[in-house]
Order: C-alpha cells, then structure tokens, then sequence
C-alpha cells in the first residue's frame, strides 16, 4: 500500500513533464530476472515494476544522474519510476546482483 | 531465581562475544571535513522514504581508484542523508529533471572505510565478511549513532562483493567518473 502510493505520487508528480504520447513500460522480474532487459524509452515514459516473483526484489539505479533507490518491493507489489531525463542506464536489484537491465532514454 | 541468573550470564556472555563482530563508530570516524575536503561524486534518490542521498568520496582514495581495480586502501565513503522536499499537497518535489529536491534537512551519515586489517580484526562469518571494510553510523549532529545496526551494512554490502562491496564508488569508477 505503501509503496503504490509513493508509486502514485511519483507518478502526480512526473504529469506536467509528460506528453500524450507518454508510455507506461511494464517490466517484470519473475525468475529474479528482469524482463525486458533493454529498454527503449523516451522522456515522459514510466517504467511500470512489477515484483511478478517469489521473493523480495529492490529497484536500484547506480549510474551518475540517474542514481535512485525504489526500496524493498514485497512480491506482487509494483512502483513506478518517472523517465524525467534522457541518457543511458543500469538497473540492478539490490538483493540480488545478477538482475540487471539497461534503459536507454531519449528526448 | 538460579534459572534467570543463567540466562543473564547466557545473554550477557553472548553479547560480548557478539560485539566485537561488528565495528563501532570508534574505529570508523566521520571525516569533520568531508564536506569540503571529499568529492561529491553521486546523489541518489530514494523516493520511498523521501530522502536523498549525497555520496563523497576522499579525494586521496579517488585520485588513484582506477576502473576494474578493487579500492584502494584507506578508501572512505561517506553517505548524507537529507529529507527530499514535499509540496504542499503531499508530492514530493521534482526537478526538471524528474530528480528529487534535497532540503538542507541532514537525517544522517553513515562512513564506510576501508583500511588494512581492518577485516581480520573483525573476523567475521564468510555470509557477512567485507573484506577490509567497516561501517559507521552517525546522526545529523555527528555524534555516533549508537542505535544503528552495522551488521546490516555488512550483510546488505555483500551482494556487491563482486565490485568491492560498494553500490555505487566501484560502479561509477567504471564507467568513468571524473577525477
């Protein structure tokens, strides 16, 4: 409940730079995997992450400008990142090192 | 009577072979000026506690931290807390470039360092050993945060043991963070 309203806030606060063309991207880790695991994307858009599996997962961007941490997402919880800002960048899980997928924002 | 006397000395003696598994803030000090001696070299949002966190680094340790290369020694990270800025209405604030706005609102620090013999004193178990890193927790008004539980730092840290237990430093350094 916790996260699907900071969920919602980023998301509020993220609405005056999207476009109508902005996209919900869903991405899944089921299998402590993250699917897709590169991504095409374009400022506006949303990454929509769904915790689909079996135990916890925690969202974690290290790449300079990019950098967040979404927190501990309980399987079947699901968060929201906002994609303000155009470039390229890594998301790994905390938990689990070996989860990783590359998103490429462009303007 | 005799029972709770045992499991007193039970819990007392377990306590002193427990401490000193973990480090205290007496070994890991807050560098006083690290705010303008350090490099500034990451700030990470964390939208679900409403925080941003400012990562320095030693200029010492990241003159000579080279990409692919574990840290080297005598390498300190210090991480500072600030409460993100909330609108009125409940939101958190966004820059225009969908990143949190810090407030000057310092929440805490944490210090991890890393220093020869650092890990063989702290002989600890293979699931939480860190190498030659310890960890630090203090609060807002530098004073050691007492109340921390350090051996979260080690266990949380040993997922990136693969990049010298750092989250963000090691990373960064490869994929070439200014010196």
């Amino acid at each position: 409940m916790k996260g699907l309203r900071v969920a919602a806030l980023l998301t509020a606060s993220a609405l005056p730079a999207a476009t109508s063309m902005a996209e919900e991207i869903p991405v899944t880790m089921a299998g402590m995997a993250y699917a897709p695991a590169t991504i095409a994307a374009k400022i506006g858009d949303n990454l929509a992450l769904s915790n689909d599996d079996s135990e916890d997962h925690n969202v974690f961007v290290a790449t300079v400008g990019h950098a967040v941490d979404l927190g501990t997402q309980k399987p079947g919880e699901a968060r929201k990142l906002a994609l303000a800002k155009a470039g390229r960048f890594e998301v790994e899980c905390v938990i689990h090192p070996e989860m990783k997928a590359i998103v490429e924002v462009q303007q | 009577m005799r029972r709770q006397l045992i499991v007193a000395l039970a819990a007392g003696a377990a306590v002193a072979v427990a401490a000193p598994l973990f480090a205290t803030p007496d070994r890991v000090k807050l560098p006083e000026a690290y705010k303008t001696d350090f490099v500034l070299y990451n700030h990470v949002d964390r939208p679900d506690r409403k925080r941003v966190r400012f990562m320095y680094v030693n200029p010492e340790a990241h003159a000579i931290a080279e990409p692919g290369k574990v840290l080297p020694e005598g390498t300190v990270l210090v991480m500072e807390d600030h409460e993100a800025a909330v609108s009125a209405d409940g939101n958190l604030v966004l820059d225009k470039d969908g990143r949190l706005a810090p407030t000057d609102a310092l929440t805490g620090l944490f210090v991890m360092e890393k220093r020869a013999g650092f890990g063989a004193a702290n002989d600890l178990p293979p699931e939480k050993d860190n190498g030659d890193w310890d960890y630090a927790a203090y609060k807002a008004d530098g004073s050691p945060n007492t109340e921390a539980k350090l051996e979260n730092c080690f266990a949380c840290h040993m997922s990136r043991s693969g990049r010298d237990f750092t989250f963000t430093y090691f990373k960064n350094v490869e994929d070439g963070l200014p010196k």
